[in-house]
């Protein structure tokens, strides 16, 4: 749609590469146990919710295994509160590369979603071995799995490069988002199915992508369904606009970041 | 191929605003994206001219330095040229990569070693990872770090931090290097060093611009000198 966009992150790709490859080392640097902290880190949140939902509050959720239902929930959740929290002061944290150096400034955003990514892929290798465990069926329709990543990528892309470009201006937003983050958390369902949500509030809660996309993690791999086509259009219409309008104001406004930061 | 410009500077103005919150920026900035109509041209309150009606050219080759008292547009003019900043008004053309040196290590982590740093700042610089691949025993010579290029830069003194930074800096393959206050780097041999270096650029038909207090300084290495002043060029030097 839009080739220039592409071409422009192409031809620094060395840059976003060095900057992901960066923030791998400093984030293990000094670390004991350093990559292992991608498992731990979603596993002690799934277990954290078994525990309270399926031990002390007794809820069933759809007949689901516990561990399979949360960390299903918990691994999209991670990336996109993960790279979203990166985003929002990578561009004003790094202001002195910003006012100094020329390159595309949604490198360092976009970066933020790459390692976030890597993590989110560690989780996943994690989350098949559970769907073993509990041996769950494997079918074609993982296959769904495909078009879901990219919109969850896409979707977290656009939030980060918002939040980023927006913190720039008013820092007001690095308080905000750590507030609408837990609102958001709730909004999504991680720690309970929208099944049980009454049909009012169903689509108010759809509204928010994440829940289409969490939902529907769970569907194709623990049940082994397919997506219904017309939600999955619906929703990655919505997705592209959001995306290619958030791109779009980003690279119109970045060039005036080295002087408002 | 000498008389080439590669740097073209058209009445040039540079508007900054005073204040710290922008209430009216993003509007603006937001209502211009919507509308495609160019930023006012005229002051606003807390509004400054930070560069006046700038004309140069800076040919191919050509070392350029760039004089005046603090606030009068030099560091501006190389933001310009690095294309970090917009101008206000007028036309500005840049041929080739440019290397913006305008502080030293700007891309530097204190974590990273001497040559994971290395890689960070020559990307940041536009160079490739295969380029330097290819350059990296050259830059670590020239730094004249030996033993201490495997270290964090945490560790490093600040002279060794400076050393290692002009290294990245000025073995970039761009066409224009910016320099900003950066003569000062390290001791005598190290200094010497790097004017040979600067030689060798020029040899090699990098173009350099050069910021810096030192009036002398500039002399010794420079063709020409750009008097600033408030914003605007002094004793309309024509290069």
């Amino acid at each position: 749609m839009d080739s220039s966009v592409f071409k422009r992150l192409y031809a620094y790709k060395d840059l976003l590469l060095v900057f992901i490859w960066r923030e791998f080392l400093i984030r293990y640097k000094q670390t004991a146990i350093g990559v292992i902290w991608a498992i731990l880190q979603p596993v002690s949140l799934m277990l954290l919710f078994t525990f309270i939902f399926g031990v002390v509050l007794q809820t069933t959720q759809k007949n689901y295994p516990y561990t399979l239902f949360y960390f299903a929930g918990v691994l999209p959740w991670t990336f996109f509160s993960g790279a979203t929290n990166f985003a929002v002061t990578s561009l004003s944290g790094n202001f002195n590369l910003v006012t100094k150096i020329y390159f595309p400034r949604e490198i360092i955003p976009l970066s933020g979603v790459a390692i976030n990514f890597i993590d989110y892929l560690i989780g996943l290798a994690v989350y098949f071995l559970f769907l073993l465990f509990y041996s769950v069926p494997l079918t074609w329709n993982f296959l769904w799995l495909i078009p879901l990543l990219i919109m969850m990528v896409l979707y977290t892309t656009s939030v980060s490069l918002l939040l980023a470009a927006l913190n720039v201006y008013y820092r007001d937003v690095k308080l905000a988002s750590t507030f609408l983050l837990q609102f958001l958390f709730f909004a999504t369902p991680v720690i309970y199915s929208i099944d049980a949500v009454d049909n009012r509030w169903k689509m108010l809660l759809f509204l928010n992508p994440l829940t289409f996309i969490v939902e529907n993690m769970r569907r194709v791999t623990i049940e082994g369904r397919g997506i219904v086509l017309w939600q999955l259009a619906a929703e990655l219409a919505g997705i592209l606009i959001f995306y290619f309008v958030i791109y779009r104001i980003f690279i119109r406004i970045e060039r005036a970041f080295a002087d408002v930061i | 191929m000498l008389s080439d410009p590669v740097i073209k500077f058209e009445k040039v103005w540079k508007k900054y605003s005073k204040q710290q919150v922008l209430n009216n920026s993003l509007r603006d900035e937001l209502v211009s994206v919507i509308t495609g109509r160019k930023c006012r041209e005229e002051l606003a309150e807390g509004e400054f001219w930070a560069l006046r009606d700038i004309s140069f050219n800076v040919n191919r080759g050509e070392c350029i330095g760039l004089y005046g008292p603090n606030g009068s547009g030099k560091s501006t003019i190389l933001k310009l040229i690095s294309n970090v900043t917009y101008p206000t008004k007028g036309d500005i053309i840049v041929q080739g990569r440019v290397a913006p040196l305008i502080e030293l290590g700007a891309g530097m982590h204190p974590d990273l070693t001497g040559i994971e740093n290395i890689y960070m700042n020559g990307t940041i610089l536009g160079s490739s990872i295969s380029e330097l691949k290819r350059r990296i025993g050259e830059v670590v010579e020239f730094s004249g770090l030996d033993d201490f290029i495997n270290v964090p830069v945490k560790k490093y003194s600040s002279g060794m931090y400076l050393r290692l930074a002009f290294s990245i800096a000025v073995h970039s393959s761009a066409d224009i290097f910016l320099f900003d206050e950066v003569l000062a780097v390290g001791d005598e041999d190290f200094q010497s060093k790097c004017l040979k270096r600067l030689a060798t650029i020029r040899a090699h038909n990098g173009t350099i611009l050069v910021v810096s207090h030192d009036n002398a300084a500039l002399h010794r290495i420079c063709d020409n000198i750009l008097n600033l002043e408030h914003g605007t060029v002094l004793q309309g030097e024509s290069i």
